[in-house]
């Protein structure tokens, strides 16, 4: 297996924007050739992630369409579908495309737009992660996963309503400083626990907006990356895993097996460990996810994630900064956009280049989570001279 | 009055129980399930109150959706019903089953 590097990135504000899937994902993948200065022959394959554009817009074959869109008509181009995980996995597939020796350089992207449709009607296309048959006939939301998850996760381990809220209140001051977040304006505690239920325990400031956008990345064989940019940004590591499809298939629903699986693999493919990372970009679709993805990635121990945010370790400067970009809480959530979203953050942080700059980050990671915890990819990126 | 049995299901081939029927036995990948009746006393694992529903279920909210331990035997995703307007049992409370409306298995406080 070679080594991969990712030699461009491009990427849309995350907001209410014009245009849907085809707009936002080519405009992403443009930006990032350019970025990269790549010209469009040295592309071998194109992977898109993208969740519910065939629901909601009715638009399929989104990453082939893409392909044609861009001027990459003949590459092998393909739609990876993983729900919230879409994109990472786009990540993974390219990651490993470059580094199995077939392609030399290949671009992997997500792209979605949801604010088009209602609040129902995306609530309903979101719900369609969980298994529709067993658990989606109920009603239960992707909120309600969480309004469930926040429940137990209170009941075992005694955290506090303030320290759960004190994960928005990171975030959404974190998000202020990133111009491609969809809300800019910090929040208190009390505004969080505060605002109205949305699926009880959790409020609505403790749910990630819904959001469009796009975000795309060139990798290239690392033994090549030189010849595109003076500043490639190492994939360490990467695992990819799946857990469960619904609530009910979880034995202890706070641990999330998913993601306890692709980061084990992820840090052994790296070669290091939770303590060795600089900076984490995170899938906080809602407070609590934040709290139990940093338990479940290694950054704490089960049952201390909500005390350590209230406490400020996961702050900018913190021993662990957690989500300086904003998070889902701030950017904003397109489905299929996110893990590319992430991956896009941690670049600028590895680059010294992000507006909310961790001091000298070296090592970053990227978690992205789908559904009910029913898949997750880990990447563990590091500038160039740290490995 | 005792609650209604809960009618759990097991595989043909194995006996594996399952609250849920699965496409196929994840213990031996058996194609066939049967009713295997199990007691309706069950416990509340953990709940939410669905205040903003999908576009499937628009005019049912406010509506309680828990996990579901049944009989200590099979842990299911149901509705909660008989509860006060707003109201939400803890992790932990007693429920037994009702019924089986549209695929959805219903409990109430026990």
């Amino acid at each position: 297996m070679r080594d991969v590097s990712i030699v461009g990135t491009g990427t849309t504000e995350f907001g209410v924007l014009e245009g849907g899937v085809k707009d936002l994902g080519s405009r992403a993948v443009a930006r990032a050739l350019r970025d990269a200065g790549v010209e469009r022959s040295d592309v071998g394959a194109l992977y898109v992630g993208n969740f519910v554009a065939g629901i909601l817009e009715g638009q399929g074959a989104v990453g082939p369409m893409i392909a044609d869109e861009v001027g990459l008509s003949g590459v092998p181009a393909m739609t990876t579908e993983g729900a919230c995980a879409s994109s990472g996995i786009a990540l993974r597939q390219a990651q490993r495309a470059v580094a199995s020796g077939e392609y030399d350089v290949v671009v992997a992207a997500g792209v979605e737009s949801m604010t088009d449709a209602g609040t129902p009607e995306f609530t309903r296309a979101l719900g369609s992660a969980a298994d529709r048959l067993t658990e989606g006939v109920t009603g239960l939301t992707f909120p309600g996963f969480y309004g469930i998850y926040l429940d137990r996760y209170t009941h075992e381990y005694g955290a506090t309503r303030e320290e759960v809220a004190a994960v928005s209140v990171k975030n959404r001051a974190n998000g202020a400083k990133n111009p491609r977040a969809r809300f800019r304006e910090p929040v208190t505690v009390e505004e969080v626990v505060e605002s109205r239920l949305v699926a009880d325990p959790l409020r609505l400031y403790d749910c990630c907006p819904a959001a469009d956008g796009g975000a795309a990345v060139v990798l290239a064989a690392s033994d090549v990356a030189g010849e595109f940019t003076d500043e490639p940004v190492e994939v360490l590591g990467t695992g990819h895993a799946t857990g469960h499809n619904a609530a009910y298939r979880y034995e202890d629903l706070t641990t999330l097996d998913a993601t306890v699986t692709a980061a084990e693999r992820a840090y052994a493919e790296a070669g290091i460990g939770p303590a060795d990372l600089d900076v984490v970009e995170l899938h906080d679709c809602f407070t609590p996810a934040e709290i139990g993805d940093s338990e479940d990635l290694g950054l704490f121990e089960k049952g201390e994630g909500a005390r350590a945010v209230a406490d400020g370790r996961t702050e900018v400067g913190g021993e662990i900064p957690i989500n300086p970009s904003g998070g889902l809480l701030s950017k904003g959530h397109p489905v299929g956009a996110t893990g590319i979203g992430q991956v896009y953050e941690v670049c600028r942080q590895l680059r010294a280049d992000h507006e909310n700059q961790v001091e000298d980050a070296g090592v970053g990671l990227a978690h992205n989570l789908g559904g009910s915890g029913a898949v997750c990819t880990v990447t563990v990126l590091g500038r160039g001279d740290r490995r | 009055m005792t609650a209604p049995e809960f009618p759990a299901r097991a595989c043909s081939d194995c006996g594996e129980p399952y609250g849920h029927e699965p496409s196929v036995c994840r213990e031996c990948g058996g194609e066939s399930f049967e009713t295997d009746p199990i007691p309706g006393s069950a416990r509340l694992y953990a709940s939410t109150t669905i205040r903003v529903p999908g576009s499937d279920h628009r005019g049912e909210e406010p509506f309680v959706v828990g996990l579901v331990d049944v009989d200590d035997a099979a842990r299911v995703t149901a509705r909660i019903e008989g509860l006060d307007e707003g109201a939400r049992p803890e992790p932990g409370a007693p429920l037994e089953y009702v019924e089986r409306r549209d695929g959805t298995f219903y409990f109430r406080p026990a």
